[in-house]
């Protein structure tokens, strides 16, 4: 393959995955999945019922995994079908939204319902002004990883068929998303009325932000927030994952000799070293900035 | 409490009444499409999915069972567990059958060896994990044969027969086994995950399952318009949506029936409400 032409199929899988890991991130930070679910859930039985959507699929990895292998099998039929990729893409992308869409209503409704002893209500609304956007963002992310899955197979020539590829792509995006994204959504937007740094004492359990700036806090206000950094956030994670991974073995291909196989090694440990490195650095300088929790230091002393 | 309880589950429908319901529904749907094979090309193998979709609501209430002691994010993993479970099992039964010239006992082996894993895994958890649930073994012997019952009748279902050498070639090196693997994990595990708190409620979180379950019906018959043929795939769709339909229509009956309120719009409930 022309080296020029790969990295060129390189950056457009890497532009995709970042699209991928933004989406996912907002699709779960609207329904609240994941990590700061466990505070939605607790919200009502420490007596504070809300209006968040309460979308507990699974965890993200599961779920997204889902919603790529449904996304990449119908496209692979599609694909056998001789339709064109993009539209291939495309009709697998939509099935897995729709299917997506009916896994978080059956969840905020089960969810709800079964707190009835808390007098949590279901509101209809909430369903219908809040599911569509997450299909939306879903059809995205299924769409994007699809992209991600087909150049491997087409340009790279992997050697995973489309469906297996897109749900391993699933689930990674799935677990960067939960591991990256979640926190500025659960510990930032679910107690933003606590002071910044305090971490979650055990009295405030559940009480999470119920009003918003106007009215009563909606999970596309959430959306909204995440917006500014948890979700572009995600998508540079998500997209430097997909695109040094692959980088190393374009660059340093192991197809054309065995050196090149172990350059390609070396160099992905390298990168490894220099971002753990580069990452406690800032851990380091953050703490500096910020400091521990000053009361914290009081009691201490 | 935990939100996801921490005792034994309260159930209208007797356990034993479920197993019996997953295993026959589950091999008589799986033998059923295996024999009209031949039957007015190949439409009757959406019989393996109505087989897997039996298994689903066993395997859902299996969960909902070792669930309720309080695993809150575990439910998720057992779901994945059932189906790791089930894959290995499903080829080794199915090989198994074809390596003694005796395709037709692949599945009833599979089962067996199903349910041989989750056992020692149920004991494994119990006696070396220590993790004290006293429906352990019981239950993990009953998600792994599920998730095998799903495995195989979901791969009936795409391809219209369980013989290995075509499993093989169109179930698994398409990579179709990958959308078995999560639609049938997410079928067993979402519907407890889904309903999971103190008012939870049997029938509710199985009409979930049959929900989730015909989801995965729709999609191994959209895998068979081209592993099968257009009439086998449509076949299997269209019955595959009309149990999503009743599913859902049921599952939403109970949650008006469950909820405190089921409200168009509205306000949190007030301070007095809430006293």
């Amino acid at each position: 393959m022309d080296p020029l032409i790969g990295m060129g199929a390189l950056a457009l899988m890497g532009a995709a995955a970042t699209i991928a890991g933004a989406s996912e991130d907002l699709e779960s930070d609207i329904g609240s999945q994941s990590n700061p679910n466990s505070q939605v859930q607790l919200a009502p039985q420490m007596s504070y019922p809300h209006r968040i959507y309460n979308k507990a699929i699974s965890g993200e990895p599961p779920s997204n995994a889902l919603m790529c292998a449904i996304g990449g099998t119908v496209a692979y039929v599609m694909l056998n079908f001789n339709l064109s990729a993009v539209l291939a893409l495309t009709i697998g992308s939509l099935v897995a939204a729709m299917v997506h869409g009916t896994y978080a209503t059956t969840a905020y409704m089960g969810r709800c319902s079964s707190q009835k002893r808390f007098k949590q209500m279901v509101y209809l609304d909430v369903l219908r002004s809040h599911t569509p956007p997450i299909m939306g963002y879903s059809f995205i992310t299924t769409f994007t990883i699809l992209v991600v899955s087909y150049i491997m197979v087409t340009v790279f020539a992997h050697p995973f068929p489309l469906p297996l590829l897109a749900f391993i792509w699933g689930i990674t995006v799935g677990a960067i998303g939960s591991s990256t994204g979640d926190v500025h959504y659960g510990a930032e937007r679910e107690f933003q009325d606590e002071e910044f740094g305090s971490g979650l004492n055990t009295a405030n359990s559940g009480k999470i932000v119920r009003k918003a700036e106007s009215g009563l806090r909606s999970s596309m206000d959430n959306s909204w927030f995440c917006a500014k950094f948890g979700g572009p956030v995600t998508g540079i994670a998500f997209g430097m994952t997909v695109f040094l991974s692959s980088w190393i073995t374009v660059v340093f291909d192991p197809a054309k000799s065995v050196a090149a196989g172990w350059e390609s090694v070396i160099v992905g440990t390298l990168i490894i070293l220099v971002l753990v490195v580069y990452n406690r650095k800032m851990e380091v300088s953050a703490r500096k900035a910020f400091g521990p929790y000053k009361e914290d230091k009081e009691e201490a002393a | 409490m935990s939100a996801g309880g921490s005792g034994e589950a309260h159930a209208a429908i007797p356990e034993n009444q479920l197993i019996a319901f997953g295993i026959i529904g589950g091999l008589v749907g799986i033998y059923a499409a295996f024999f009209l094979s031949n039957v007015a090309g190949g439409v009757f193998s959406f019989m393996g999915a109505l087989g897997a979709i039996c298994a689903t609501i066993w395997g859902a209430d299996a969960v909902r069972r070792v669930a309720s002691y309080g695993l809150g994010t575990g439910v998720p993993s057992i779901g994945m567990l059932a189906l790791g479970m089930g894959v290995v099992a499903a080829m080794f039964g199915l090989a198994v059958g074809e390596g003694i010239g005796l395709d037709i006992a692949g599945p009833v082996i599979a089962l067996v060896v199903a349910s041989i894993i989750g056992l020692v895994i149920g004991i494994f958890s119990n006696k070396v994990l220590k993790m004290n649930i006293p429906v352990m073994e019981q239950t993990m012997t009953e998600i792994a044969a599920s998730g095998t019952i799903l495995i195989i009748g979901l791969s009936v279902a795409m391809t219209g027969t369980f013989v290995f050498d075509v499993v093989l070639d169109n179930v698994i090196t398409t990579g179709y086994i990958a959308v078995i693997f999560i639609a049938g994990g997410m079928a067993l595990l979402h519907p407890f995950n889904a309903n999971l708190g103190p008012d939870e409620k049997q029938d509710r979180t199985l009409y979930s399952a049959l929900e989730k379950g015909a989801i995965a019906m729709v999609i191994a018959g959209i895998v068979a318009l081209s592993a099968q043929n257009a009439s086998a795939g449509m076949v299997t769709i269209l019955v595959g949506i009309f149990i999503w339909y009743f599913g859902f229509m049921g599952f939403y009956s109970r949650v008006k029936r469950d909820a405190y309120k089921v409200v168009g719009t509205g306000l949190l409930p007030s301070e007095e409400e809430l006293e």
